[in-house]
């Protein structure tokens, strides 16, 4: 029992960082309509702009993680406005979007590995780490460390901010109706292409978020978008696509999975493991946890 | 001057031609109403008219050119439409699809007061207001799409098929509708398949068919006209 909710609590700092990628391929999907295969690279710079920022410049944690999540939204709308939107003007981005994506995606992976080599980084220690006792069952102390904590604190909090921007704001309201009708969302008077832009930006700076959270706790590397970003992608499909509590869920439920594998089976075994239960979970809910569907009314 | 006047505009699908020089205009104030059987080109007149599908010819509003104006700048400008099997946002709130209608607006104490009409227009929409738009009838997501649309403030209200798909009761009560937006100052073309009641409150119409204007008269002409009669009214 006591290894079990220990290996829940820890499945959850790295579930809520899969949450947050998988907010981000959510919310382009849903609006632009293109799977956006560069979100695991603006993850991985993210992890990188960290890295600098804190060895170099040695800026403590929260600024660090806001100008990393500032440098992936910029990120994630150049790639926009380079990449999808001259495909948009001409009409085709359903055709092409897809092979654009992986092409730009990998541009961005191989560039940053010519650029910061292959070799693992490590951040240097932004806070001090020790085991924080929740709770103990039968004498035993179920234990989280103090990063995960922190870790899940500034999850949390984004996730906060983000859902009283889409839920307090007329620009949050646009999106969520951009993701169902954005034709009919032009007859609102509404700017697609402005909207297409915050969309881009949130997106990148909820990527990058995840890549700094990840490198306080493993080294990087230039290829670590690749697995994280179809993680991401993967959770974003499990909650079911479009919907952001959905990606929140399918992330925390993976990394809970991934957690309980390597405790109980093996560490070896979590990534396989991780994939499968997902394809299970869409087998028995093709339209993902949290798929939503409305008749059509006559 | 008429308000919107249409010239000689062109649609191709492909290497299908669906409007063909297609000329049409709307004074201030009226009510026209467009009819034609499905796939005449009265869903592709009213969006080329909005710039939402690739056109030629022109199109001006209040003396205006916007054939060549984006969809949000025509919007602004003071004309907008409801567009065929209404479109509200399923999963968004009644509230919030009304609030959505008024997006570029401003004049954000006006957005209230007006919020505030819909809901003295429509009853049901403010019983409902917290409500996902997806879970309304066909009547009152109609009501939605049109009290939306009424949020901009619109001069000119393009309307696609009002009655598409709606029990007869629930007709006559959209007629009645867009009699009273008409009176209350909004100019409206109106596009629709049930051509008796549409003809009954225009004061002029046209008729399209394989998309070009084969006829236009005065409304009372048009219903009384044999052919129209024949093809459209059922006899």
């Amino acid at each position: 029992m006591v290894v079990f909710l220990q290996q829940i609590i820890n499945g959850l700092a790295q579930g809520g960082i899969y949450s947050l990628i998988a907010i981000g391929w959510t919310t382009v999907f849903g609006i632009v309509g293109v799977i956006n295969w560069t979100h695991g690279e603006v993850y991985m710079l993210g992890a990188y702009t960290g890295y600098f920022i804190t060895t170099y410049l040695n800026m403590p944690m929260i600024p660090a993680l806001l100008i990393s999540m500032a440098v992936g939204a910029v990120i994630a709308m150049l790639v926009d406005q380079v990449s999808y939107k001259p495909l948009r003007k001409k009409g085709v981005l359903a055709a092409t979007g897809f092979i654009t994506a992986l092409g730009m995606s990998q541009i961005l992976r191989y560039t940053a590995s010519a650029a910061f080599t292959v070799n693992p980084r490590a951040y240097p220690e932004l806070t001090k780490q020790h085991l924080i006792t929740l709770f103990e069952v039968n004498g035993t102390p179920v234990t989280i460390s103090s990063l995960h904590l922190w870790i899940l604190f500034g999850t949390v909090a984004i996730m906060v901010c983000l859902e009283l921007f889409m839920r307090k704001t007329l620009t949050g309201k646009a999106m969520l109706a951009a993701s169902q009708d954005m034709q009919t969302l032009g007859l609102m008077g509404v700017n697609a292409e402005k909207l297409i832009k915050i969309t881009f930006g949130i997106s990148g700076a909820l990527g990058a978020a995840a890549g700094f959270f990840i490198g306080t706790i493993y080294a990087i590397n230039p290829v670590m978008g690749a697995l994280a970003g179809l993680k991401g992608w993967s959770c974003a499909i499990l909650g079911g696509i479009g919907s952001i509590t959905g990606s929140l869920i399918g992330g925390v439920l993976l990394g809970i999975v991934e957690n309980l594998t390597a405790g109980y089976i093996s560490t070896g075994y979590k990534d396989a493991i991780g994939f499968a239960v997902m394809i299970l979970v869409l087998l028995i809910k093709p339209s993902g946890l949290m798929g939503y569907k409305f008749e059509e009314k006559v | 001057m008429a308000m919107l006047e249409i010239q000689n505009r062109n649609v191709y699908y492909g290497k299908i031609h669906a409007l063909k020089d297609l000329s049409l205009s709307v004074e201030q104030g009226e009510i026209v109403c467009l009819i034609g059987a499905n796939g005449a080109g009265k869903t592709t007149l009213l969006t080329s008219v909005m710039n939402q599908i690739p056109s030629t010819g022109c199109v001006s509003f209040e003396g205006k050119d916007i054939s060549n104006a984006g969809t949000m700048d025509i919007v602004n400008s003071g004309m907008t439409m409801v567009p065929e099997g209404r479109r509200v946002f399923v999963r968004t709130s009644v509230q919030d699809n009304l609030l959505l209608g008024a997006y570029s607006r401003k004049d954000k104490e006006l957005v209230k007061k007006d919020l505030q009409n819909i809901y003295e227009m429509f009853p049901r929409l403010l019983e409902r207001k917290n409500q996902l738009a997806g879970t309304l009838s066909g009547g009152e997501q109609q009501m939605l799409a049109m009290g939306r649309a009424l949020m901009s403030r619109p001069k000119l209200l393009l309307l696609d098929e009002p009655s598409m798909g709606l029990s007869p009761l629930l007709v006559d009560q959209v007629f009645e509708t867009i009699v009273s937006i008409n009176q209350s100052g909004t100019t409206i073309l109106l596009v629709e398949q049930n051509a008796n009641q549409a003809l009954r409150i225009a004061k002029r119409g046209y008729v399209i068919e394989t998309g070009e204007i084969v006829l236009s008269d005065q409304a009372e002409n048009l219903l009384a006209n044999s052919k129209v009669k024949e093809a459209y009214l059922g006899g």
